[in-house]
Order: structure tokens, then C-alpha cells, then sequence
């Protein structure tokens, strides 16, 4: 059966990829970034999931306003680097997970979670932004991905409390896939920015600092806020965390968050965060059979 | 109203994109989103006004994009998303069309943030 590794919410502000393309790792602006991806990039080399789902916002890239989708699965095999008006990135397309992106297309509407499904679009710096940071090609990518695209953009845009339930409902559709994947959740955007208005510009550092605490510690008080208290502490694009509650509700309750970075250096607060479940490290031999009756108890309660 | 949307009217400065915002500037964003294709950059880098007859943009329409005046072009409706894209084919960067929607000028807004430099 596939299971869940750990998750990761990350910032995906296209200077991410920017200073990756450039070789800024050295660059002292730069350079503190660069050094808060290493431990997540550690510990996916160690761990080497076979699929990254993304719970991420396309920036009326792929999609337009002629419809713009509330929620869409990619279900495709490949998916291009989006041209968005500099032409591609120079990294491979997207690989794309079929078999487990279908399972979920399936289990997530037979569980009333009615999702639109896409197949070999284009996709923006709303993945492969961080994605080279933690889980670079060389030369190709280290393995493949479901994208799952949230509108954040055009309002009405989905409650916090809803990309809550869809992770929910993504752990389920994963955890119910029988081949033996692992998987790891990444939710991506934020943290607080506002790129409109005489506003923007806007950052919150107090409110990203309690942000990054309470996604770990107490992700219900982050549920239950509305998207004007989002805007209000985080600036209008600050409403990309909802990703971030995506991931987490993906994640189980013992999910512990064991690295974080915070960096803002311009007009976007980058930050990254690394959760790991408590069955993700191979137990010592003995340690192993009480662990299991614990995780079955704890399983039938769930 | 949007329940979810409901004190963000009390905020300066600030102009979320809905569905009335969406319906006011289709046309003008459908312009800038079409910079994703190659084709269309090209047109608009030789011959601007032909790029504005086929997309049927309005005489202010045309004036704003013309000037990249950021801040009207905002207050118009455009996507911050959309012009996005019309910021990479005139390389402008986002400091400094952030710095146009704040009525400042770029080396104002580079003085507010903490690394000037992680353009
Ligand atoms: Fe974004």
C-alpha cells in the first residue's frame, strides 16, 4: 500500500527558481535561502519518496479566467514547464504520476470530492519554483509528481476549512492506492505578500512567525480563520497558506514539524517547512513490533 | 457580499480580484495572458498597435499598457498575474511594479526592504 512519508509547505515566489537558475548559492543575498532548503533536500535524498503530490495555485498561467478551476488534478504522464513570457525554465518537463493520479481522481469525487481533472498542460513556477531547491534534476527529476492546482486568485477562492478537508480526503485517496509508494505531501505558496494596490509590499513577520508555529502545533485555530483575516495579517496573496493547510490535512496528527527557514528579503516572505511522520524512520528491529500494535490501535480509533 | 471576504473592504490600498473585477477587464487580461505564447510576444514587441487592433483593446486600454502605467492598470482590473507577464516581455521586475502600484519609484521601494539586492 502507498504511504505517507512527511509533507512540506514551501514559498514558491519565481525568484526561488530564479536564484537556482542563476547559481546564487554562494550569493550572500542568497545564500541564507539556499541554505534552509538543504535539510529537506537531505532528507528526500535519504527517504526517496517515488511521488511529490503538490497542492499548489497556477498564476493564470495554464489556467484563464474563462474558467478558472476551484480545484484540478493532473492526471497526465508529462507536464511542460509553462512558458510565462520569458519562455521555459531550462530544467525537464514534469513527470507525472498516472497510476495514483487516477486512483485519486477516482476516490477523491466516489468521496463527494468532485475535483476537475487536467492531462498534459503546462505548469507554472507554482511547483517547479521550490521544487529545484529540495528535489533538483540531475539530469533528470528524481521521480514524479501529482499536481493538484487550488484557485487562489479569483474570489470566491475555496475556505480554509475546504483545502483542509480536501487533504483530508487526498490522505485517504492516497493511502488507499495498493501499490507500495511512498509519498510525500508538499503544499506550496505564501508566506505573507500582497503584490496589488497601494498595499503591496506588504509583510507580516509576526504573523508568518505564528503562522509557521500554529501549522504544526494547532492547524484547527488556522482552519477555522476566514480568508479576510488571511488578507489582513498576510496581504492578499498571503491566501496562498490555504496549500499549506491542504498539506497538513494530508498529514496525520502525529506529523511532527522537524526543520523550518524564514527568509524575507523583498517583497515575499520565503519560507519552508519540513514534517515528518513518526512511522517515516525504519525502527530498530526490536523496537519494531510494539511500534506496530501501537500504530494499529491508533489506526482503528482514527 | 463574500461572508469570507467581509472586513477586507476596510483595508487601504488594496484591490481583490473577483468575479466583478474578472467580468470588467476580461478583455484586457485575455490580451496580457495571451504573452504566454511566443507568437504573440513577437506581434506586440514589432508592432504594438497591431497587437492591440487584433485583441480589440479600448484607447485607454491601449494607453495604460503603451505607458505601463502599474498603478492604472491595477485600478483598471488587470490580474497582478497577468501583468506579470507583461512585466517579463518589457523586463520590467516585480520590485518595480510593485513600486508603480505604491506611486513610488523603485530605488523608494528598495529602501523598505530588508535585502535590495535579492532581485
Ligand atoms: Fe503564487
Amino acid at each position: 500500500m502507498a504511504k505517507i512519508l512527511g509533507g512540506i509547505g514551501t514559498s514558491h515566489v519565481p525568484t526561488i527558481g530564479g536564484a537556482y537558475d542563476r547559481n546564487k548559492q554562494n550569493d550572500p543575498d542568497w545564500a541564507p535561502l539556499f541554505r534552509g532548503y538543504e535539510p529537506v533536500k537531505a532528507w528526500l535524498a535519504q527517504r526517496k519518496p517515488d511521488v511529490l503530490v503538490f497542492f499548489y495555485n497556477d498564476h493564470a498561467t495554464t489556467f484563464f479566467f474563462d474558467h478558472y478551476p476551484t480545484f484540478a488534478l493532473g492526471v497526465g504522464a508529462e507536464y511542460a514547464i509553462a512558458d510565462e513570457g520569458l519562455g521555459r525554465r531550462a530544467v525537464p518537463p514534469l513527470k507525472g504520476h498516472v497510476g495514483l493520479a487516477r486512483h485519486m481522481a477516482d476516490a477523491l469525487v466516489n468521496d463527494e470530492f468532485d475535483i476537475s481533472v487536467f492531462q498534459d498542460l503546462p505548469i507554472d513556477h507554482g511547483v517547479h519554483s521550490p521544487l529545484t531547491m529540495f528535489w533538483p534534476p540531475s539530469p533528470d527529476w528524481p521521480g514524479k509528481i501529482v499536481p493538484i492546482e487550488i484557485n487562489v486568485l479569483q474570489h470566491p477562492i475555496p475556505t480554509p476549512a475546504r483545502c483542509w478537508k480536501l487533504g483530508q480526503a487526498v490522505r485517504r485517496a492516497v493511502l488507499s492506492y495498493p501499490e507500495d509508494l511512498k509519498v510525500v505531501i508538499v503544499g506550496t505558496g505564501g508566506l505573507s505578500h500582497q503584490m496589488n494596490g497601494e498595499r503591496a509590499g506588504f509583510n507580516n513577520e509576526k504573523w508568518d512567525r505564528k503562522f509557521l508555529d500554529l501549522i504544526a502545533r494547532d492547524p484547527r485555530k488556522l482552519v477555522a480563520m476566514r480568508h479576510a483575516d488571511y488578507i489582513r495579517l498576510g496581504g492578499t496573496e498571503g491566501a496562498e497558506e490555504i496549500m499549506w493547510l491542504a498539506m497538513r490535512g494530508a498529514l496525520s496528527p502525529r506529523a511532527r514539524k522537524i526543520h523550518q527557514n524564514y527568509y524575507l528579503p523583498m517583497t515575499t516572505a520565503m519560507a519552508v517547512a519540513l514534517f515528518e511522520e513518526p512511522d517515516a524512520k525504519p525502527a530498530p528491529r526490536k523496537a519494531r513490533s510494539a511500534r506496530k500494535t501501537r500504530r494499529n490501535g491508533a489506526r482503528a480509533s482514527a | 457580499m463574500n461572508p469570507q471576504l467581509k472586513g477586507v473592504e476596510q483595508l487601504g490600498g488594496t484591490y481583490l480580484f473577483d468575479l466583478a473585477t474578472s467580468a470588467r477587464a476580461l478583455r484586457l487580461n485575455r490580451f496580457l495572458h495571451g504573452f504566454t505564447v511566443p507568437a504573440n510576444r513577437a506581434l506586440f514587441k514589432e508592432d504594438p498597435e497591431a497587437a492591440f487592433d487584433k485583441a480589440g483593446l479600448s484607447a485607454e486600454e491601449r494607453r495604460m499598457v503603451r505607458e505601463l502605467d502599474w498603478a492604472a492598470l491595477m485600478r483598471y482590473g488587470a490580474s497582478f498575474f497577468c501583468l506579470e507577464k507583461l512585466g517579463r516581455v518589457k523586463g520590467v521586475s516585480n520590485p518595480e511594479m510593485v513600486a508603480g502600484f505604491r506611486g513610488e519609484s523603485l530605488e523608494e521601494f528598495l529602501k523598505t526592504r530588508n535585502v535590495p539586492g535579492a532581485r
